[in-house]
């Protein structure tokens, strides 16, 4: 254990399992306290058990650190207020936020119910405004503040039937963007990661169906190899000091492999002085998009449904 | 000149003004039917009967339909009207929304909770009903409405930015799910001057700090200056044309590049603290902390 946080103080939330307890676990490695929160439900975000989130308190206590459990929903307002008035209670104030809950309920999106679309909306973008509006609180009155959010390369459109994760995870990105803007002044950055790793989410018993009987066999042994710990490190990383000058940026991250996103930038321009009319278009836009394919490159990652 | 797009039906969202209002114009010059949408009648600047008289006036074909795209029945029922009475439904514009502008301190839960439902929810809640007519039919245009806000080109705007930068993930997804079926899904980033950009609050800020240049500037970006580059993407030439995302405004077009993994690192077996603290500053030497970038605009 080294002390790279010591003093500070965390809130992972979903940190009962997976990538959230992984971060944890690293967090609390460097020193600092954690708030470990977690539902305690099924991936599609029913039931609840308070179970994991104690393992993971108890886990820390074992390595010497100090953590304490949090249960509550970050899909609601209140929920999200009462994760930072835990780690205030506890520890007397709040450096790091790392949103990490999330949920998923595929299907295609001709056949998603309106009730898919929201519950997944609200896990993962509502869960992660409340805790991030709450937070910015504190982190203004002491003028500091690290916050990690959690997007997907779904956001990028990689898989398919996931029209509402895909929506919340890049909503994710800018969120993150405007935060890191309205908070940067006051000494906090918002970043965020796109983990890829095998955990009960993205390797559920389904994608293994699946994917077996399609032959993907291989897919599965790859996606297996890539462990939800080797996304801590990188947290730790974005929560130090040492990136005080990164903010509004994404990363991709699992293990073997670290990425720094590019930003989208005007790639290919045309101009004019009047106004436009459509026969200009015409003529101007297909040189821009001759080298555009339809349907995209599909992903490597096929869904279940 | 020939209509570009003779015979097809389209819907637009939010056509009583603005963006939407021209963009309505323009698909029915081009040969469209028109479904127009407003939240309610009688918005000071124009409602969706308006839109839809204009149409009517320049002998294209129009009907008007009220109701909020935030509610999904209501949607599908937008949907409904215009198979009910043009027979089919080829083209959706998502260009419905609202801002609520505050920084990310103070707002509130009704601030993010409305412009969430209105722009992402009324995204996936037309797209939704749409797609069930273009799967019948084999065939489909979808043209949604980001912002340069999702890129963090304003400030406090988090729960606007999370919206429209929501919609581009969106957009790239409905592309993957439906494409095979004839259905392409592509977004803008439009920037015009209208009641939502330059608004009376804005006006005065800016006039206060001296800023009337930058009015001026605005008030030459014209909403008329949008529907061309929708008139195109809704066009057969625009097939190969599916999940990307553009910007418009007047005299510019582009289109924007995808993130890509610019900068990596990568080690074999698992990675420790150390390994990512001696890796990442090589990485990101070179940011700016966001904060110090320019700003575009803002009211607060």
């Amino acid at each position: 254990m080294t002390d790279r946080l010591k003093g500070r103080v965390a809130i992972v939330t979903g940190a009962g399992r997976g990538i959230g307890r992984g971060e944890a676990l690293a967090l609390a490695s460097e020193g600092a306290k954690v708030v470990v929160n977690d539902l305690g439900g099924a991936t599609d975000g029913s039931g609840g058990s308070r179970s994991p989130a104690d393992d993971v308190v108890a886990e820390i206590k074992k390595m010497g650190s100090e953590a304490v459990s949090n249960y509550d929903s970050v899909s609601t307002w209140k929920g999200g207020e009462n994760v930072v008035k835990t780690a205030v209670d506890a520890f007397g104030r709040l450096d790091i936020l790392v949103n990490n809950a999330g949920i998923i309920r595929d299907r295609m999106v001709y056949n998603m119910t309106e009730e898919e679309w929201d519950t997944v909306i609200k896990v993962h973008l509502y869960g992660h405004f409340y805790l991030i509006r709450h937070a910015c609180g504190v982190f203004r009155r002491q003028r500091y503040g690290r916050i990690i959010n959690t997007s997907s390369v779904a956001g990028l459109g990689r898989s398919i039937g996931q029209a509402n994760y895909a929506a919340a995870k890049e909503g994710i990105v800018g969120l993150t963007r405007m935060v890191a803007r309205d908070m940067g002044r006051l000494g906090v950055t918002c970043n965020a990661i796109r983990p890829n790793a095998g955990t009960r989410l993205s390797l559920s018993d389904e994608v293994k169906e699946a994917w077996t009987r399609a032959g993907m066999g291989q897919a599965i042994s790859h996606m297996e190899q890539l462990r939800p710990e080797d996304v801590g490190p990188l947290v730790v990383w974005l929560a130090s000091d040492e990136a005080a000058n990164v903010n509004g940026r994404v990363f991709q991250i699992q293990t073997g492999k670290i990425s720094l996103y590019s930003e989208p930038v005007e790639e290919e321009t045309i101009t004019t002085s009047g106004p436009w009319l459509v026969d200009d278009i015409f003529a101007r836009l297909p040189p821009l998009t001759r080298h555009l394919a339809n349907p995209p490159e599909p992903g490597r990652k096929a869904a279940t449904v | 000149m020939q209509p570009r797009l003779a015979g097809k039906v389209a819907l637009v969202t939010g056509s009583g003004q603005g963006i939407g209002e021209a963009i309505a114009l323009e698909l029915a010059r081009q040969g469209c039917k028109v479904v127009t949408n407003s939240r309610r009648p009688g918005s000071r600047g124009g409602d969706a009967d308006t839109t839809a008289r204009r149409i009517v006036d320049l002998h294209g074909e129009a009907i008007a339909h009220y109701g909020d795209v935030s509610d999904f029945q209501v949607a599908g029922g937008m949907v409904q009207a215009a198979v009910d009475t043009f027979g089919r439904l080829d083209i959706l514009v998502n260009n419905a929304g609202i801002v609520r502008d505050r920084l990310i301190l103070n707002m509130t839960e009704e601030d993010w909770d409305v412009v969430i439902k209105v722009h992402l929810y009324g995204h996936f809640n037309l797209i939704r009903h749409a797609c069930n007519v273009f799967r019948r039919q084999r065939y489909g245009r979808i043209i949604n409405t980001s912002s340069i806000a999702g890129l963090g080109m304003t400030i406090g705007q988090a729960n606007y930015a999370a919206a429209k930068e929501g919609i581009i993930g969106l957009t790239r997804m409905v592309a993957r799910d439906m494409g095979r079926l004839g259905v392409t899904c592509n977004a803008i980033r439009p920037n015009a001057s209208t009641r939502l950009t330059l608004t009376d609050e804005l006006r005065a800020a800016w006039t206060k700090s001296g800023m009337e240049a930058a009015i001026k500037q605005l008030e030459g970006l014209k909403p008329e200056d949008i529907a061309p580059l929708v008139v195109w993407l809704a066009s057969d030439e625009a097939a190969n044309v599916n999940g990307r995302t553009f910007h418009v405004q007047t005299g510019r077009i582009s289109l924007y590049s995808e993130p890509v993994e610019e900068k990596t690192g990568t080690k074999e077996g698992p990675w420790t603290t150390d390994d990512v603290f001696t890796l990442l500053p090589g990485i990101t030497a070179d940011l700016v902390n966001i904060t110090d970038r320019k700003q575009k605009k803002g009211t607060l």
